[in-house]
């Protein structure tokens, strides 16, 4: 692992000072003239589990977004698991197979079954042979409560089932890090927990992860801290307990009694 | 008319027929092949993100769009020669059509490449795929399913194009058609003949269409 906090401080990156697998500072990015995220200073541990939460249109997904180069940033340092993400330097295609992205609406790919989705990366991009990736696959299928769906295509899943073979193709290129964006907001009520279920079992295996999701029982079940984010900016942070319980600030006390409500 | 509409005439020249069938099926898959060659490098063209190849893949899409076949053929069989190049008129006639319908089959391909949701290639780049893996297993398996339909109704747009080159002597179908009609004035027996032909290269390629939509939709997901 090359994340070990206390690693030697002479490595050959950019940010020897490092302490987090995934370091934001001082990040801004615009889209055009909105200026959607706004000096996000923000490190994770290895280990750590982190929810975010705020408003939508606050900046969630894009903050998550710019972790593994789906948007860029334009300045500021983003450093993650000790490679600076957007520097010439550094193979994004390489760090990108450390980092599992979970989408809000799967993104399976719909011509193949549940296997091929999840054995597509580890065979082409990690180069592992067929036989140990569908073996493997098919472990991990059966881990997220899919053993009988293997050969089904996504069509055929129900919202939560897509999801959770999603969660497994993540998986199964044996990522550092695991980015969620709003898994269970597409989902039918009665599909969520049994998304949160797996996502809970993958937080307790000691991934470090970060969620974008409102779902509190979550965040306080497995996540070490919440980050409430407004309008591009972190606002507030800290335990989930702190931040459910007593919100600090007027903006996250009006978001929570709205997500309270219902 | 039909008193007089000579069947007696129609068996006699059949056998140009034949052989004006038989150049109009093989010089249109051939065109078709081309086709497919200049679409594929148009579409490719036409999706870079820098203008330096997009600008003129796009020009010529346009330039070909707009302008009549009958033009771009005359424009080659009787531009060429002047800058040198002395072809046979069914290397022209193939060449011209190959130009045309490639323009149409870029946007063809093109359309099917597009419509893969961008979510799909986005997971494909959070997975850590290169262009080439993202489009060779990502994109272009799903993309062909999509393409197949219009791509044989370019071909039987592309059969029927393919009667201008009688206009440059090619002798190919409309070409027997016309040397019945002026041989022994019966245009009536000659254009009609020629529609029957036509009318069943169409449902072949119909045909084609439909087992292959068939055999698609059986290969893969319904997605
Ligand atoms: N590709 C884009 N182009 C322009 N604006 C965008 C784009 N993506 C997001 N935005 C804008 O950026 C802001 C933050 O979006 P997002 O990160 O998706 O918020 P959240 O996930 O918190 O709902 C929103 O105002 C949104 O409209
Ligand atoms: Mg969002």
């Amino acid at each position: 692992m090359t994340a070990n906090p206390k690693g030697p401080a002479n490595m050959t990156q950019p940010n020897p000072t490092k302490t987090g697998m995934i370091d934001f500072r001082g990040v801004n990015k615009w889209f055009g003239a909105l200026n959607v995220l706004k000096d996000i200073t923000l490190s994770v541990k290895p280990r750590e589990v982190v929810v975010v939460c705020g408003p939508s249109g606050s900046g969630k997904s894009t903050l998550i977004r710019c972790i593994n180069g789906l948007e860029t940033i334009r300045d500021g340092d983003l450093v993650v698991d000790g490679q600076r993400v957007g520097d010439p330097a550094t193979n994004m295609t390489q760090l990108r197979t450390e980092i599992g992205f979970v989408f809000q609406s799967f993104n399976l790919y719909p011509h193949k079954t549940a296997l091929e989705n999840v054995t597509l990366a580890p065979i082409h991009v990690r180069k592992i042979p067929r036989a140990e990736a569908e073996h493997a696959g098919r472990e991990l299928l059966a881990k997220v409560g899919l053993a009988d769906k293997v050969n089904a295509y996504p069509a055929q899943l129900s919202g939560g089932q897509q999801q959770r073979v999603a969660i497994a193709r993540c998986l199964g290129m044996r990522p550092k890090i695991m980015l969620f964006d709003e898994p269970t907001s597409a989902l039918d009520p009665e599909m969520i927990s049994e998304v949160l279920d797996v996502m809970v079992a993958v937080a307790e295996e000691g991934m470090t992860m970060m969620v974008v999701t409102h779902e509190m029982g979550f965040a306080r079940k497995v996540a070490q801290r919440v980050v409430f984010m407004d309008a591009g900016a972190i606002v507030e942070s800290g335990t989930p307990d702190e931040f459910f319980s007593h919100p600090k600030t007027d903006r996250s006390r009006a978001f929570l009694s709205k997500i309270l409500r219902h | 008319m039909l008193e007089n509409f000579s069947f007696r005439t129609i068996v006699e020249y059949l056998p140009l027929f034949g052989q004006g069938l038989v150049t109009t099926v093989w010089l249109s898959a051939l065109s078709f092949v081309g086709a497919l060659v200049v679409g594929i490098v148009l579409c490719a063209m036409n999706l870079q993100r820098g203008w330096l190849f997009r600008a003129p893949a796009k020009a010529y899409i346009d330039a070909v769009r707009a302008t009549p076949l009958l033009a771009q053929l005359y424009f080659l069989y009787f531009g060429l020669p002047r800058v040198g190049f002395v072809l046979p008129e069914l290397v022209v006639g193939i060449l011209a059509l190959s130009l045309n319908s490639g323009a149409y089959i870029a946007e063809i391909i093109r359309a099917g490449i597009l419509s893969i949701p961008r979510g799909q290639v986005e997971a494909s780049v959070a997975s850590g795929m290169t262009y080439a893996q993202r489009m060779r297993l990502v994109v272009l398996p799903q993309a062909f399913k999509v393409t197949i339909p219009p791509l044989l109704g370019q071909a039987i747009v592309l059969v029927k194009d393919s009667a201008l080159l009688s206009l440059i002597s090619v002798a190919e179908l409309t070409r027997a058609g016309q040397l019945l009609a002026s041989d022994r004035f019966m245009p009536a027996e000659g254009f009609l003949t020629i529609a029957a032909f036509y009318l069943l290269l169409y449902y072949g390629l119909k045909g084609l269409a439909v087992v292959s939509s068939r055999w698609l939709g059986s290969a893969g997901a319904r997605a």
